[in-house]
């Protein structure tokens, strides 16, 4: 296959992961969470630096997953009061909180320069070299995931946290307690963030705090506002979409400059566009409130 | 002693510098009540229009600069008009108002990056000139002017809001929009005007800005969050409390860097953006006292 190609289907694997889970926060249930990436690199630095000390892959993969879920409760728990956009804003705070914590906490993360040779992973006594074998191996994990979260919002657990979306009061009024169920939510949801970040990063082989910024967290964000809020086929088609589209800019006449900063564009227009005419996404099937 | 002048000083600095961003913020919130984040772009778009009329066009400085002024308020306006004001008129939430802002923000922050290139421009009209002995810390000529200036807008600002006729037309939008809206006040157009002060107010911030440290496109995003972090921490829907919670932000920064290593100093003030959303979200001075709805 065109390593290009697999290069982008790889990408999009991992996005859908992320995406997909912050749809389960901020649509399902929804908390109004633009702190996600602070997950993926929070997974993603554990996961770097547990493999580095000699912790086996599988191992640093799942750890790396449980240390955003701790993140994920803690961020939480300490801003269960807040609602809209200030539980936004102090979540989008958090965001830079830890980017900074990456950026300053030299002789853990090294800062700017970031951390270089990250081992591939391997298990079994196998290690995934070509980036063809990453592929099948980022799929089967993309599609047990995808798997996972099918199941979680087709249990009476997901009425539940749709309930909390659409009237938090009423719940409370039947005897549901809705931060119980808030809780769950994130630490599932910033558990699988975890895991995109380590897929991420044994992906590259190089980790650096760049990663983790706001154009990140508008990615993702475009990402599900675009697939619609609460539907997870809206969501991994959303991924394909953004992902794929500003790839068109690689057939204009346009220096690499000007591709990075053009892809950007492309994504705040498409997000613009999406709530000025198309406030539901191509599936969604909530109102962000 | 000279060390702590010299930190005190560098806090009141940047103190004055967030204080401009966080005074056009706050103004816009308390009369639209969303949080208008893409104000960091209208700063650094400031920057790059003096930039362009005084460095690249050579028009005369006072010139360029109220043409920059102007240009920056109309372009709020622009952004309420065409953005904002059709949102709302969909009912969208003020959650789907404020990641419309932050895509604005991304949006304005690449199309600097290609217009003008990623890289630091300078604007060259102030010579870098000899700093003054200050209680034996160092200060540029620049430097006062940017405090003594922010001090005067800022009052100015204050006796607009408290004296004026559209002043108190948009207090009382502010206050209780229906209310407001009964007794005849069109709150579109107070809005708008409000759009077009808090951004004429970011223009002259990224002037001083753009004088004091150049400028480069990805600055709008940092200086909006230190003026949103500041009228937190002041209170966001009072304009005075936000300026008075920006003074204490370039003061805290600065002489917490004599506790702390300097690369922290950001992580400083985003932990307390945290701390004062989770404990007092109305901030220090805020009178809203519905904002945990």
């Amino acid at each position: 296959m065109n390593p290009y190609i697999t290069n982008l289907l790889i990408l999009i694997a991992i996005y859908i992961i992320l995406a997909v889970s912050l749809n389960l926060a901020l649509g399902y249930t929804g908390l109004l969470n633009l702190g996600h990436i602070a997950f993926f690199g929070i997974g993603a630095y554990a996961s770097t630096l547990l493999t580095q000390a000699g912790v086996p892959f599988i191992a640093s993969f799942i750890i790396a997953g449980a240390i955003s879920s701790i993140f994920g409760f803690l961020l939480v728990y300490a801003t269960k009061k807040l609602r809209g956009d200030y539980l936004a804003l102090a979540t989008l705070g958090f965001n830079f909180v830890i980017y900074s914590l990456m950026l300053n906490w030299k002789s853990l993360t090294r800062g700017a320069a970031g951390i270089p040779g990250i081992v591939k992973p391997s298990f079994f006594g196998f290690t995934i070299q070509s980036n063809i074998s990453y592929l099948i191996f980022v799929s089967v994990i993309c599609i047990f995931c995808i798997y996972l979260m099918y199941l979680i919002v087709r249990s009476p657990f997901g009425r539940l946290m749709q309930a909390t979306r659409d009237d938090e009061f009423g719940l409370r009024v039947l005897g549901k307690n809705t931060s119980v169920i808030k809780y769950k939510v994130m630490i599932i949801s910033s558990f699988f963030a975890g895991i995109a970040g380590s897929l991420f990063v044994h992906y590259i082989t190089y980790v650096q705090p760049n990663y983790f910024t706001l154009t990140e967290i508008i990615l993702v964000l475009t990402i599900v506002i675009v697939g619609g809020i609460a539907s997870l086929k809206g969501t991994i088609i959303g991924t394909f979409v953004i992902v794929l589209v500003p790839e068109l800019l690689r057939f204009l006449p346009l220096g690499s400059s000007v591709l990075g900063p053009a892809r950007q564009i492309v994504y705040a227009l498409i997000l613009l566009g999406i709530l000025l005419y198309r406030p539901r996404g191509l599936f969604g099937r909530a109102d962000l409130q | 002693m000279a060390v702590v002048a010299q930190l005190i000083i560098n806090g009141l600095i940047a103190g004055s510098i967030y204080a401009l961003v966080a005074a056009g913020f706050s103004l816009i919130f308390s009369t639209n009540k969303f949080m208008h984040f893409a104000h960091g772009s209208s700063v650094v778009i400031a920057g790059y229009l003096l930039f362009t009329f005084f460095s690249l066009w050579h028009i005369p400085f006072y010139l360029s600069c109220l043409l920059t002024v102007v240009l920056t308020g109309v372009l709020g306006v622009v952004l309420h008009r065409f953005v904002y004001l059709p949102l709302e008129k969909k009912n969208a939430s003020t959650v789907v108002l404020l990641i419309a802002s932050i895509g604005l923000l991304m949006l304005f922050q690449n199309l600097l990056q290609i217009i003008f290139s990623a890289s630091v421009k300078t604007i060259g009209y102030v010579q870098v000139a000899q700093g003054v002995s200050l209680f034996g810390a160092s200060i540029t000529p620049l430097q006062i002017a940017i405090i003594l200036l922010s001090f005067f807008l800022l009052i100015l600002l204050y006796w607009f809001m408290k004296y004026t006729a559209l002043g108190r037309n948009m207090r009382a939008i502010a206050d209780n929009k229906e209310l407001a809206e009964i007794i005849g006040i069109d709150h579109i157009k107070v809005a708008s005007l409000s759009f077009f002060i808090g951004s004429a107010l970011a223009g002259i911030a990224g002037i001083l800005i753009g004088l004091e440290q150049n400028v480069y496109p990805t600055m709008g995003t940092m200086l909006i969050v230190k003026g949103f972090t500041g009228a937190v921490i002041g209170g966001i829907d009072f304009v005075p409390g936000s300026i008075l919670g920006s003074y204490l932000l370039g003061l805290i920064e600065n002489i917490g860097i004599w506790f702390i290593p300097s690369g922290y100093k950001d992580a400083l003030s985003f932990a307390l953006l945290f701390i004062f959303l989770l404990f007092r979200p109305q901030g220090l001075f805020g009178i809203n006292k519905g904002v945990r709805k």
